[in-house]
């Protein structure tokens, strides 16, 4: 599985539209490439949705878990793992892209 | 799959479309990009010659495409299909194809092939729509011609074909079933499951014309298959004659006190239809005036919110409806509803008696073939 570094800064990829419909957060992948699944599209659970939604290609995924680890009032470490997962699994699917350096 | 994090869905899960399903929401809705084509075919509803001036000056530009499509998609539309006419008539084809996909719409688009390019497929290819549906309306350049009443039409139609099939683009098949081509159907069903590997099925539902062009209706009429004609394809294509055994296993007579609703589908409920004239329509079908809403004067908002509910609240106390359709256990296999209706007798409720013959067809042939 793709790295991903938690003094990194990542965007939504720009090939893929993100949709909230009725509360769920469809992401909508323009592009296939040979192997992926014809018509997949893609959900996140509530704390994957509130990550991406940080995802701005500005702040590193530090900044997103200080972020995150006030808001919920909970342990830097576990959301910090958590992030780290998410990002690397959306890296995987083509969905995030790594911006090169941080914009902030 | 299922992760930690994500969930990869794919257009048939039912736990998605279902919660969204229960509400009211325009998930899909169909765009006509035009009302103009390149071939002529004799039992087409939908077909002013390409070069119609006046057509093209009624068609919605880029821009009002644009932003009518910006309000589908804040309405919650996810699924678009691009009809027409002939879609590929418009230059503008290749810019409004991507300006749908890049507001995170699914496409479908209809085409009869015949005026795709390298670059069309190449577009495909890079961006894939949900899929690509053609019709074949022959499997031979006598018969697709006949049909088409288009020289050369033939031609174009299997290169177009190829240059999306090169493309890798998915393509899905099916076919009209009328007098010009009955005597070829099977080649036609040969060549289609040649070409497709998971869908393929024959339309013996001839509509009259949206413009209600009387000389044209009566070419229309002149191509409909007889009852029996029909019901002898439907019986020799197994998956036809299954799902219409299955259909009669489902059929019950309406409730007596149900309501004399006239709209029974899901037209207006979870999709809409989007003339290319901008006018709006709980489907393509319905093109009585009193159902018409002109999106250049009003909103896509206004229309699905305030103007659908009251369409959908329509109800008949014609006695011949509510005798006949109305309380009619073969509804299910019918062709009737009130687009239909209306297209054949003027009127949202009146009663078609070819569409009747068909039904009972339909129904004697199933019960024939059920043990």
């Amino acid at each position: 599985m793709t790295q991903a570094q938690l003094d990194g800064v990542y965007a939504p990829a720009g090939d893929i539209v993100a949709r909230e419909i009725e509360g769920e957060l469809i992401i909508i992948p323009l592009t296939q490439e040979p192997g992926d699944e014809q018509d997949a599209l893609y959900t996140l659970n509530d704390t994957g949705r509130d990550v991406w939604k940080r995802l701005d290609g500005a702040a590193t995924l530090q900044a997103v878990a200080h972020a995150l680890a006030a808001d919920y009032d909970a342990p830097f470490d576990a959301i910090a793992r958590d992030i780290l997962g998410l990002a690397e699994e959306l890296l995987a699917r083509r969905l995030l892209v790594a911006v090169s350096s941080a914009q902030s | 799959m299922r992760t930690d994090y994500t969930d990869t869905l794919t257009l048939t899960d039912l736990t998605l479309w279902k919660r969204l399903a229960q509400k009211r929401i325009p998930l899909a809705f169909d765009l006509e990009l035009t009302a103009r084509c390149n071939n002529d075919c004799r039992h087409c509803s939908v077909n002013l010659p390409a070069d119609d001036a006046q057509a093209q000056q009624r068609e919605l530009d880029f821009d009002e495409i644009s932003a009518l499509v910006d309000q589908a998609v804040s309405l919650g539309s996810l699924w678009c299909l691009l009809t027409g006419g002939e879609p590929l008539v418009r230059p503008d084809f290749p810019e409004l194809y991507l300006c749908l996909r890049r507001k995170g719409l699914l496409v479908t688009v209809f085409t009869n092939a015949c005026l795709v390019t390298e670059a069309h497929a190449k577009l495909l290819r890079d961006y894939p729509p949900r899929d690509v549906e053609v019709t074949v309306y022959g499997a031979n350049q006598q018969t697709y011609e006949r049909v088409t009443r288009r020289p050369g039409s033939y031609a174009a139609f299997r290169r177009g074909l190829a240059l999306l099939e090169q493309a890798g683009v998915r393509v899905r098949l099916k076919a009209m079933a009328l007098a010009a081509n009955l005597h070829d159907l099977p080649a036609i069903a040969r060549f289609c499951r040649e070409h497709t590997r998971d869908y393929f099925h024959f339309d013996p539902q001839l509509n009259l014309r949206c413009d209600h062009d009387s000389r044209r209706n009566r070419d229309i009429r002149a191509e409909r298959l007889s009852p029996e004609q029909i019901v002898a394809v439907e019986q020799a294509d197994a998956a036809q004659a299954h799902a219409l055994k299955k259909a009669c296993e489902k059929l019950k007579t309406p409730a007596a006190d149900r309501d004399n609703r006239l709209f029974r589908c899901g037209a207006g409920r979870n999709s809409f239809n989007i003339g290319y004239d901008g006018m709006f329509r709980l489907c393509g079908a319905l093109n009585a005036a009193s159902c018409r809403y002109d999106l250049r004067a009003g909103s896509l908002a206004d229309a699905w919110l305030h103007f659908a509910p009251r369409i959908l609240d329509m109800q008949s106390q014609a006695p011949d409806f509510l005798a006949k359709c109305r309380a009619c256990p073969l509804a299910d296999l019918c062709f009737w509803c009130p687009a239909h209706a209306e297209l054949e007798t003027g009127k949202l409720d009146g009663w078609c008696e070819y569409f009747c013959r068909v039904a009972h067809a339909r129904f004697e042939a199933a019960q024939k073939k059920i043990p």
